[in-house]
């Protein structure tokens, strides 16, 4: 039987659907916040969750998923007190995240063997509890996004107006961070915290060059998700040696450039100029 | 007499130590039709800001609706349009779901919008004269098209009270008098109508009063006055 339906590479195919249909549906919030590096200094925070977590004696996922939120909630309020401007304060966050993580776990003695799968995934080796709990942090993300939808494109195009229209624009932006969080733990084991952004931003890249509307491109880049992270997980399995988190994101690069070229020919097909 | 949407006592603002309003004073009514003027930089967007509650005064005391203009069921009945477009163009975005934005607030969390929403965002749209590229993204339409989809999206809502930075800058000559006469046909219907510009000439037919903020105080003139004092002073330059 082929490796390609093996109960390993099933499980790994489910977890990894999840989290590709549900990062692009945060990351287009984000990318049209220019909050792309949210996503980033969340994974690099979550390392260190991961550490803690194993220095106290509880599961990653939980460690991964408390420091994330916590990180992302602190990393909002520093935003909306106008303290994150510009890329240095997110720079500082990546390399303390990662720096403690380091220590912690090497401090331990546990760092390449933690440290890698954590960094950069370890999909092949998840079980179906990890499957469960991955699909249901994916599904909370995705309902309560179906839930505020109106409320986030309103932000997400216009955040001063949508404040002085009287939407509670502080809590909307505290969700965001906390669904950004959740999705960053479940795609710790998917492709890794180090390219767990990617997929928030890839695909959304991909999807934005072929719509005409948020709606399209948010359609688009979660179709563009689900393909890059299937196809790179069978690249992955066909070829036996090859680190899944890596080819993932290279199949969403790859999807990237043809969506790009696809939808520069259509837009020479249809020009849809601007009038008077 | 009609009721008073907007109170404004001995209000002053300042961006740091440099004052932008002095001592602002000023009562807008309902179904009131007000054109703001001035020069660059003497605050007529500031004076917006704080109306909507963007801003908050140094001193005096703001009355929006008969509430404060920082409590969000006041400020879901102000329709606001800054000037320009204020929108990253990183993902596109359509004219109907910039429109369909502004009916987010009145809806309501968790409140999907209905038919009947639908049927008053392509009001919105048409009143506006984007009806034929409503489906297409803004960020591909012309300055003056992004201005009547900004415009539009104040107006869905049906807001009580209107604030318009620059309402129709960029827009083209022809369409002026079409959006004019609909923001004069929203005065009619009862919503008080605040409209930053700076040619109030365009406005002349339809509107109330004109407003010229100058030193950080507002000061009540005639067309004729404004004529003389802005027109006048350019053609000598």
């Amino acid at each position: 039987m082929s490796r390609l339906f093996l109960n390993f590479a099933i499980q790994a195919y489910l977890a990894g659907a999840a989290v590709g249909i549900a990062a692009p549906v945060i990351g287009c919030f984000l990318v049209q916040r220019r909050l792309s590096l949210i996503g980033d200094a969340t994974g690099h925070l979550a390392f260190a969750g991961v550490a803690i977590g194993v220095a106290v004696g509880i599961a990653p996922l939980w460690g991964a998923l408390v420091t994330a939120i916590l990180g992302a909630i602190a990393l909002e309020w520093l935003r909306g007190k106008g303290r994150l401007a510009g890329d240095l304060s997110l720079a500082l966050v990546f390399y303390v995240g990662l720096a403690l993580g380091l220590v912690i776990l090497s401090a331990r003695g546990g760092l390449t063997a933690s440290a890698t799968g954590v960094l950069f995934g370890s999909i092949f080796t998840i079980t179906w509890l990890d499957v469960v709990a991955i699909a249901l942090l994916c599904l909370l993300v995705l309902v309560a996004v179906a839930l505020f939808y109106k409320e986030f494109v309103a932000v997400s195009l216009d955040e001063e107006t949508a404040r002085a229209s009287g939407l509670p624009v502080d809590g909307l932006n505290v969700l965001l961070v906390v669904l950004t969080a959740l999705l960053v733990a479940a795609g710790m084991r998917v492709v890794g915290l180090l390219l767990v952004a990617a997929l928030l931003v890839i695909p959304v890249a991909a999807g934005s060059r072929l719509a005409h509307s948020f709606r399209g491109a948010l359609l688009w880049s979660v179709a563009a998700g689900l393909v890059s992270t299937l196809v790179g997980l069978v690249v992955s399995l066909a070829q036996g040696t090859i680190a899944p988190g890596g080819t993932i994101v290279l199949a969403a690069a790859a999807v990237f450039v043809a969506a790009a070229v696809a939808g520069r020919r259509a837009a020479k097909r249809h020009p849809r100029g601007a009038g008077a | 007499m009609q009721p008073v949407t907007v109170e404004m006592v001995g209000v002053r603002f300042g961006y740091g130590a440099v004052p932008i309003l002095n001592g602002v004073d000023l009562t807008l009514q309902e179904g009131e039709f007000t054109v703001l003027a001035g020069a660059n930089g003497t605050g007529k967007s500031t004076l917006l800001k704080v109306l909507v509650g963007l801003l908050r005064p140094d001193d005096g005391t703001v009355r929006v609706l008969q509430g404060s203009p920082s409590d969000p069921d006041v400020r879901r009945q102000v329709g606001y349009a800054p000037q320009g477009l204020r929108m990253a163009a990183s993902l596109p975005v359509s004219v109907t779901e910039v429109v369909s934005a502004g009916l987010a607030p009145s809806k309501g969390l968790l409140h999907r919008l209905d038919r009947k929403d639908w049927t008053r965002v392509t009001q919105a749209i048409e009143a506006v004269g984007l009806g034929d590229l409503s489906a297409e993204c803004l960020f591909e339409l012309s300055g003056g098209q992004q201005q009547r989809a900004i415009l539009a999206r104040a107006l869905v809502g049906r807001p009580k009270l209107l604030l318009l930075d620059e309402p129709t800058t960029g827009i083209d000559q022809r369409l002026r008098p079409t959006l004019v006469r609909e923001l004069r046909r929203r005065a009619d219907a009862g919503a008080t109508v605040v409209a930053v510009s700076h040619d109030p000439d365009e406005f002349h037919e339809v509107c109330e009063r004109i407003l010229v903020i100058a030193d950080g105080r507002l000061d009540l003139i005639t067309h004729e006055e404004f004529h003389h004092q802005f027109h006048g002073h350019e053609a000598r330059a």
